[in-house]
Formats: structure tokens, C-alpha cells, sequence
């Protein structure tokens, strides 16, 4: 769960605004109900490759990847298991 | 000759009825679909007792109710106002307000802060859209107009010069401007793009932007002219350039529209080098300068479209066009490219402050004439004197646009854009004022002065920073002063950054250098990435 945590604490922090509350469950859509914008998304990459400390491939940037925090922990750990195995 | 903008949906609906007009995720809405359930939006918003005139919102989602919306307002005689549904309420209530918004089409999804302002007394009666509920005003729901008559035969008296859309942008003052586009001017502007880019039924657009945001009319009114297709594209893909590139290479688009700032995160994100995107036959690009290098990056990748820089402020549509050439034909001295040549049945002239017409090879004002131009701002009587600019010949007036654009015409005819003569500038494309966001940050608590400015980054665009001079001994807190603005502003006018700073840079008469602060704040972050 600790993914899931890091990454709920960073949204509604830094990216959500007054109007959107501070409710984020971890299937709510990030991408299609106006929680997010553009210049957010690039915010919340960066947060994942700068401080949780993964790459971030640009074709991964994809909406079935992002959509909510859940997809985007489980798409984080795909790719850790991917480039341990090699 | 001239036509009323919709006429456009039922001519193509006699061409072409089984063809589609728009497209969104998946589905197709045909030019016969959409012109019998135009005609139902229009019959029933008469039905509610809206007349010719009358201002209709539009605050929708992206998706096919918004093109039935749109014409099916102004088939009822009224003028549409593009509301967007991620602008805090309390800029949605001026706008509907100042418009005099009597009936807004919503639908159940977005209805929520629209009933907010409804509430607030703005002076709505009538709600086309969401599901019958608790509210006292006069609602009919989707299924209901999807029922309804849609044998609607046209409103009398209609004529060109009328009002066919209200579109608000940042204003200096704070308060939103209205933007008064008729039948005549939509319609010239449609048809004029529709020939410049050499459109066909066989075109699929790129329903890129916002019905908010200008360049949307190109996918709105120039595709459906053409009996082309415009795929509406869903507001994920405009946060996720590698699905974005996908759903291009899927739905094989041939033109594509968008400032530049979507192109270049194409470039950089959308893992272009796995899509195929043959079917691109045209680029056009406008509302901010594409940074060369990028550009030549994009035309290398996509040899075979052709890319155009595409000019004009919202209150003209487009006046000039430049067809890019090939990045091997480059003249070694550009710095960026040209605005380009006038397009056809526009006059361009260049101004000195004095108003005198100046002769090429001078840098001036760019004013304009063409019938692609608003009619005025709305509610806008006081500003007449300033935003036009007439001159008489032989008895006749003839009434110029002044686009407020600092630009320079060259021996080979070509405009060069120098810069903007007031503060307004360009973040993504958007048009802001940064006198507004300073009026809204000087209205919290313990501001005592306040300076927003533009920094480049490196995705084609600008971004918006702020520095605060603090009123009290004790600043007030950034991230209460953020949370108010998004309250107050449109969210990408909202500064990224806002510092606190014992006293601004000053130049010699006392003003606030907010040039300093900027070259500054551009400073310290290239040193930051170069680290």
C-alpha cells in the first residue's frame, strides 16, 4: 500500500485545488473528471522519477497507466519487477 | 453569398447525410443525425421561450452533445457562450451574468456547479440538460429533447449581422471580455479556412481544443463546411501524449490544429517513433511561438505533412497564414518564424503610437480589416475608441481591429511578430491578462503589492509567476493565497510559483521592473537545469 499512500498524499497536496476537496480514493479517475490538468501530470512524473525514484518511460505515459492511483502503483511495480529480471 | 453558420450542418446533412460530422470515442454522429437533433435542442429551447437575441451557455463535457448544442442554438436564433466546466464558479457567475445567460445547456455530469450559480441568483430560468431534480428552475432533460419534435423549420428574421457566439477571455480589468462573433463573421471565417487548407469530406480534423478557446471554430464550423470529420478528442488523451499519438494513428487524422505547446509534448512524450501517422496531410499550429529547434524535430519526423504557423487574435479568427518550408530550406538568420502573409480578403496595416499608417520595414501596431472580425466586445461601448481604429475614405468608413501585436512587414511581405504592446501573454495557448491575476492576488489579505510575470519553459509555451510584497509584519501564508486563486482564476491562470519579496525591483520613474523579475526568475532556472 505504501505506493498507493506516497502518491494520494502528493495529489491531493500539491495538485488537487479548494474546488475538488481532499477526497481522493484510489480508483477515482485522475484524468477525465478535471482533477488534473496537463501541467499536473508532468508535476506528478516528476514527483515519481524524482523523489519515489523510478523511471518513467514516455510511451508508459498512457491513460490505461494513469488513470487512478491504483493503475499507476501497479504499473510502478510492474516495471520495478521488470528491470530487476532485466 | 451569405449564410446563417448553421445552414453549414444542413447543407452537409443533404450532401452527405450518412457521413460523420463528429466523432468521440468511437462513435460516429452523422450529418443527418445531427442536423434532425439540432433542430430538437432548437425546438425545444423555443419551446422554454428563448428568442433571437437571447444568449444560450454551453457548459458541457467534451462529446457529441456539445456540436448539437452549438448548432442547435443557433438555429434557435440565440448566440452561444462557451462556458468552460473547470472554471471556478465564481468566474463562471460573472460570465453568466455578464452575458445575461438565460438558459444554460448542461448535462447531468457537469450540472453541479452550474446549479451552484443558478442558485446564486445569476438569473438563469432555464436548464436544458440534466435530470429533472429539486430545482426550482425549468429543466428538461436529454431524453426529453432526444424525444422531442425535431421537424423545426427555422426562426424568422434571422440575418447575417446577428449575434452567433459570445466568447470570454481575460480581460485587463479582472472581469472577463466578451467577444461578439455574427453569423457573417463565423461563417466567413469558416469557409476562407476551409479553402486555405483545402478541406474535403475526406478530411478527419483534430477536435483539439476547447469549445472555449478560438481555434475550435476551425473543427466546428470549417470541417462541417467541408463535409469533413472532426474526431473530438477526450480529455485524457490531452494529459497523455503517447495515448494521444495512438488514438491520432487509430483514427487516421489528416489535419490537425493545436497550439503549439500540444505538438511539442507530442514530440517529447508521444513515442511518435511507434505510430503511424501517414494520413497527416496538414499541421497547423498558432496561439504561441514554435520554438524552431522542436519544429524542425516534428517536420523531420512527419516529412510528408505540411506544417503552417496560423495567426489572429480571437476577435478576428485568423488574418495571416505561413506554410512552413522545409527545415533543409531554412534562411541560416531565423530566430523564429514569420506570422506570415495576410490570408485572403484581409487588409493589414501597421500603426506608430501616433496612429499614422506606417511603410514597411517599420515596426508598429498590426491592425486589421476582414469580415472574419468580431463585431465589438460585448456590453463594450467604452472600449470602441481604443480597439478600433477607422479610417475614412471617399465618405466611407472603413473600421480596423487593433490586435495590440508589435510587428514588423519585410521586404519578402512577411509579417514578423516583435511582441505585445500591453501585458497580456500566452500559457499554453490561453490568453490571460497578468494585470488580472495581479488584481486578484491584491484582493487577499496582508498583499500590499503583487507582480505576476512569464517564464519560458521548454515545452513551447510560458508559464506564470508571481512574487507578493507583504502588507503586514507577518506574510501571509502561499499556500492559503494559491488555494484563494483557484478559487478566482481559470486554473492555467493560476501562477506556478508565487514568492514573497521584501521590495520589488524598480525601475528609474518607481513602476515595479517586472522584467527583471522575470529575466531573474528565467535566470536562476536555467542554472537549475544546467546544474
Amino acid at each position: 500500500m505504501e505506493i498507493e499512500t506516497t502518491l494520494t498524499r502528493f495529489i491531493v497536496d500539491e495538485l488537487l485545488d479548494e474546488r475538488h476537496g481532499k477526497d481522493l480514493g484510489p480508483d477515482d479517475s485522475l484524468l477525465s473528471s478535471g482533477l488534473l490538468d496537463s501541467l499536473s501530470v508532468m508535476s506528478l512524473i516528476g514527483f515519481i522519477e524524482h523523489e519515489m525514484g523510478y523511471h518513467v518511460s514516455p510511451a508508459d505515459v498512457t491513460i490505461e497507466n494513469f488513470q487512478s492511483v491504483r493503475t499507476i502503483s501497479n504499473y510502478l511495480r510492474l516495471s520495478e519487477r521488470g528491470s530487476v529480471d532485466g | 453569398m451569405s449564410d446563417l453558420l448553421h445552414h453549414i450542418v444542413d447543407r452537409s446533412a443533404d450532401r452527405f447525410p450518412d457521413a460523420a460530422a463528429f466523432r468521440f470515442q468511437g462513435r460516429d454522429l452523422t450529418y443527418a443525425e445531427l442536423s434532425r437533433q439540432s433542430n430538437a435542442v432548437a425546438a425545444t429551447l423555443i419551446d422554454a421561450g428563448i428568442e433571437r437575441g437571447d444568449r444560450v451557455g454551453i457548459h458541457l463535457n467534451r462529446g457529441l452533445r456539445v456540436p448539437q448544442a452549438v448548432f442547435g442554438i443557433m438555429k434557435a436564433g440565440a448566440a452561444f457562450v462557451p462556458l468552460d466546466p473547470q472554471q471556478p464558479t465564481g468566474r463562471l457567475t460573472d460570465v453568466v451574468r455578464s452575458a445575461g445567460i438565460r438558459c444554460i445547456v448542461t448535462d447531468q455530469q457537469t450540472a453541479a456547479s452550474v446549479l451552484e450559480v443558478v442558485d446564486g441568483g445569476a438569473g438563469v430560468e432555464f436548464l436544458l440538460g440534466p435530470d429533472a431534480s429539486g430545482t426550482a428552475e425549468r429543466t428538461v432533460s436529454w431524453s426529453d429533447v432526444d424525444r422531442g419534435d425535431c421537424a423545426f423549420n427555422g426562426v424568422p428574421g434571422l440575418v447575417p449581422e446577428d449575434m452567433a457566439y459570445l466568447m470570454f477571455t481575460s480581460g485587463s480589468t479582472g472581469t472577463p471580455k466578451g467577444i461578439v462573433h455574427t453569423h457573417f463573421s463565423g461563417h466567413s471565417f469558416a469557409s476562407t479556412a476551409a479553402k486555405v487548407y483545402g478541406l474535403t469530406p475526406d478530411d478527419r480534423l483534430s477536435g483539439f481544443p476547447p469549445l472555449h478557446f478560438d481555434q475550435a471554430m476551425f473543427d466546428y464550423f470549417s470541417g462541417p463546411l467541408a463535409g469533413a470529420t472532426t474526431v473530438i478528442i477526450p480529455e485524457a488523451h490531452m494529459m497523455m501524449p503517447a495515448s494521444l499519438s495512438q488514438l491520432m494513428d487509430q483514427e487516421r487524422l489528416t489535419v490537425w490544429y493545436s497550439v503549439p505547446y500540444a505538438l511539442v509534448q507530442l514530440l517529447e512524450r508521444g513515442a511518435l517513433h511507434e505510430r503511424d501517422m501517414s494520413s497527416l496531410r496538414w499541421v497547423l499550429f498558432g496561439g504561441e511561438v514554435f520554438p524552431l529547434g522542436q519544429l524542425r524535430r516534428l517536420m523531420e519526423l512527419w516529412p510528408v505533412a505540411r506544417f503552417s504557423n496560423v495567426y489572429g487574435p480571437a476577435e478576428v479568427n485568423q488574418c495571416t497564414y505561413f506554410h512552413v518550408p522545409p527545415p533543409a530550406e531554412w534562411p541560416a538568420d531565423w530566430t523564429a518564424l514569420p506570422l506570415g502573409d495576410l490570408w485572403p480578403h484581409a487588409e493589414g496595416l501597421v500603426l506608430d503610437e501616433d496612429g499614422t499608417i506606417l511603410p514597411d520595414g517599420s515596426p508598429g501596431e498590426f491592425i486589421v480589416r476582414t469580415p472574419t472580425m468580431m463585431s465589438g466586445y460585448w456590453d463594450g461601448a467604452k472600449e470602441r475608441n481604443t480597439v478600433f481604429f477607422t479610417r475614412s475614405r471617399d465618405g466611407r468608413t472603413e473600421t480596423f481591429y487593433r490586435t495590440g501585436d508589435l510587428v514588423l512587414r519585410e521586404k519578402d511581405g512577411l509579417y514578423r511578430f516583435l511582441g505585445r504592446m500591453d501585458r497580456q501573454i500566452k500559457s499554453r495557448g490561453f490568453r490571460i491578462e497578468l494585470d488580472e491575476i495581479e488584481t486578484a492576488i491584491a484582493r487577499f489579505p496582508d498583499v500590499a503589492e503583487a507582480a505576476a510575470y512569464a517564464v519560458n519553459d521548454d515545452w513551447g509555451t510560458r508559464l506564470i509567476h508571481a512574487a507578493i510584497r507583504p502588507g503586514g509584519a507577518t506574510p501571509p501564508s502561499i499556500a492559503q493565497l494559491r488555494a484563494f486563486l483557484a478559487g478566482e482564476l481559470p486554473r492555467y491562470a493560476v501562477p506556478v510559483s508565487i514568492r514573497i519579496l521584501d521590495d520589488f525591483p524598480r525601475t528609474s520613474s518607481g513602476k515595479t521592473d517586472r522584467l527583471a523579475l522575470e529575466k531573474e526568475h528565467q535566470k536562476q532556472q536555467t542554472a537549475l537545469e544546467t546544474d
